[in-house]
């Protein structure tokens, strides 16, 4: 073998064996970089909401200038408004949004760091619409903590505008999730507090959510009197695209909740860039593969009188190509390794920038990319077997 | 050393001629469409005027060109039938081959040329190359690289590269043209001691000076 390769390597040619490797290298780790960019990023912008299954719908009533200035009825649903919409076919349940009617503030501090309050409201919905482990949402009085939904922008916007500007640290969903929150309720006379704790958080829901039972001994107890008619609705539908849905909406002037349709669009857009990126990469993989056959069938075509030679002294075929062979794959296989190398860097940089702007954002594994990778190193390699091993047989069969 | 189990026992050629030739009405041969049989343990010798497909006759037996009329068989196996795997079989432990123009590898050193061979085949000690270099005066070119040496020196260098597997028949396409009657001589003791030992045919080609052996058959070609 030793001798072999001694003969078989003259006219090897290191620039276009060097050029085949840093193109090849370059359109591999294009390949795997944009297909692992999309599947770390993938998570953050398809976040689906856990709490508020799709096919529910929140609806509220259009809120105009003339709600504002009191000729109009303070945009509440009412018990007739409520059976009718019931009643509609597309309807599966109705539940009403019921809201605090007293005075409610709340403040919470990490250890080390200054106490934030504020003031802010509570709403409910039946149970039965919010999806949580029944355990951790319930409430009855006497109990140590209120359980609570906080809507995702509350968190975005602490981390992004709150803690950047003041020098704070970013919070993830688990670290909330670990905080005691104390809260204030006034009203009937009198200021009480109690522990809270967010259970979850909802990108669909734009209000403080705590449970139903909750709302009803607090408003009972702080504001015995207030009104509690509900200005939103819950509905759960059978079919989220049916037409009938929209049309009597507009009729009765309710409007629907948008919902985070932007994060699809993103990630639609985010696929569709990395699709293209991606077939860049395999196209500069497939032209630096086009340049080593054409180097390969080069060096044959260079050293074929050699290769007759062994083969009538009775090296076969085989035998012959095996050099080539292992050269080709050694190669690939190098750049399969220096490419999982450079991927792992570039995702470790990545990923620290993208963790700064999104802690709870926990990545993809690496499999998926690493499959891709051996993928196209097993296809190159092979091609390259197959068509180093055709070249010989056609010196064997003496048609070149 | 590797030991065949199965000998070929004779090579026929049965009405061949090359292509190029078959338009001529005046071919006078006796190997050109005839039935002639070469057989383990024989000396033949192939006398040829320029021009009349003695290498050719080698690179058919060989399986180097198949541009011939005719059947060649080694013992009752059509030669055209052989599969890649069968030819390198044949070559590696059946037939060897002392090529006209050697075959040698220019960039290799005179021992380099003969290693490429017996490591393939792990037929001869180092030892008993070492001999022959000796015997036909070349020991002190073994490590020079081949393509400083004469082509009389490379012919003995290509002789013994021919000889460093096991063989049944050993073709030797014009291996004297350059060495003097001595060397000569020399070359021809050492091919028939080795067909000997291996019980092998020998068939010289020749267009004019014959390697001095006791020929059992010689053909005009």
């Amino acid at each position: 073998m030793r001798l072999v390769w001694k003969l078989l390597r003259r006219h090897i040619s290191l620039p276009q064996l060097a050029g085949f490797f840093f193109a090849n290298l370059l359109g591999m780790l294009i390949v795997m970089l944009s297909l692992q960019f999309y599947l770390d990023v993938k998570p953050v912008l398809s976040e689906e909401d856990g709490l508020i299954r799709p096919d529910f719908l929140i609806l509220n009533k259009r809120i105009s200038a003339l709600n504002t200035i009191g000729l109009n009825s303070a945009g509440t649903f009412s018990e007739r408004e409520l059976e009718e919409l019931r009643s509609q076919p597309f309807a599966k349940r109705v539940g009403t949004f019921t809201s605090s009617q007293y005075k409610v503030g709340c403040s919470f501090g990490l250890e080390g760091v200054a106490q934030i309050g504020t003031e802010m409201f509570f709403e409910s919905v039946p149970d039965a619409f919010v999806d949580v482990d029944m355990q951790k949402w319930h409430f009855s009085p006497g109990d140590a903590f209120v359980p609570i939904i906080l809507p995702r922008t509350y968190l975005a916007i602490y981390n992004f505008g709150f803690a950047q500007s003041q020098n704070l640290p970013k919070l993830s969903e688990g670290i909330v999730g670990m905080v005691d929150m104390t809260v204030s309720m006034r009203g009937n006379g009198m200021n009480e507090y109690m522990k809270a704790r967010v259970v979850g958080f909802s990108s669909r829901l734009n209000t403080i959510l705590v449970p139903e039972d909750f709302i009803r001994w607090s408003n009972a107890r702080y504001a015995p009197d207030a009104d509690t008619s509900p200005t939103r609705i819950i509905l759960e539908v059978t079919n989220p695209a049916d037409d009938d849905i929209l049309s009597y909406l507009n009729a009765h002037g309710y409007e629907q909740e948008v919902d985070k349709l932007d994060a699809g669009r993103i990630t639609f857009f985010l696929r569709i860039t990395a699709s293209i990126v991606m077939a860049v990469g395999l196209l500069i993989s497939l032209l630096s593969f086009y340049i080593l056959m054409l180097s390969i069938y080069l060096l044959v075509e260079k050293n074929s009188e050699k290769m007759r030679t062994l083969l009538l002294i009775g090296y076969s075929p085989a035998r012959v190509a095996l050099p080539y062979q292992l050269l080709t794959s050694g190669m690939n296989a190098a750049i399969l390794l220096l490419a999982t190398a450079a991927l792992c860097v570039s995702r470790a940089f990545y990923m620290q920038k993208l963790l700064a702007v999104f802690p709870q954002m926990s990545g993809g594994s690496l499999l998926c990319a690493l499959a891709v990778g051996c993928s196209l190193f097993a296809f190159v390699s092979i091609v390259n077997i197959i068509m180093i091993r055709h070249r010989i047989n056609r010196i064997w069969q003496n048609k070149d | 050393m590797v030991t065949t189990d199965r000998r070929m026992n004779a090579i026929t050629l049965d009405n061949i001629l090359p292509l190029v030739f078959l338009k001529r009405t005046d071919i006078q041969s006796d190997i050109w469409r005839r039935q002639v049989t070469l057989e383990r343990g024989n000396t033949y010798l192939v006398e040829a005027a320029s021009g009349t497909g003695k290498s050719s006759l080698c690179s058919f037996i060989i399986g180097y060109r198949n541009d011939f009329d005719g059947t060649i068989r080694f013992d009752n196996r059509d030669s055209l039938e052989l599969r890649p795997g069968e030819w390198t079989e044949l070559r590696q432990r059946h037939i060897s081959m002392l090529f006209q123009e050697l075959r040698l590898f220019p960039e290799l050193t005179a021992m380099e040329n003969i290693e490429i061979k017996n490591t393939l085949t792990r037929f001869k000690e180092k030892k008993e190359i070492g001999q022959w270099f000796e015997a036909l005066g070349i020991a002190d070119k073994m490590q020079s690289p081949i393509r400083l040496m004469s082509f009389g020196q490379q012919q003995r260098v290509a002789l013994i590269r021919a000889l460093c597997q096991p063989f049944d028949f050993l073709l030797a396409d014009e291996p004297i043209s350059h060495l003097d009657d001595a060397c000569s001589a020399q070359m021809a003791a050492i091919m028939q001691e080795e067909a000997r030992r291996q019980g092998a045919a020998i068939v010289v080609t020749s267009i004019g000076k014959h390697l001095p052996l006791s020929y059992d058959n010689t053909f005009r070609l």
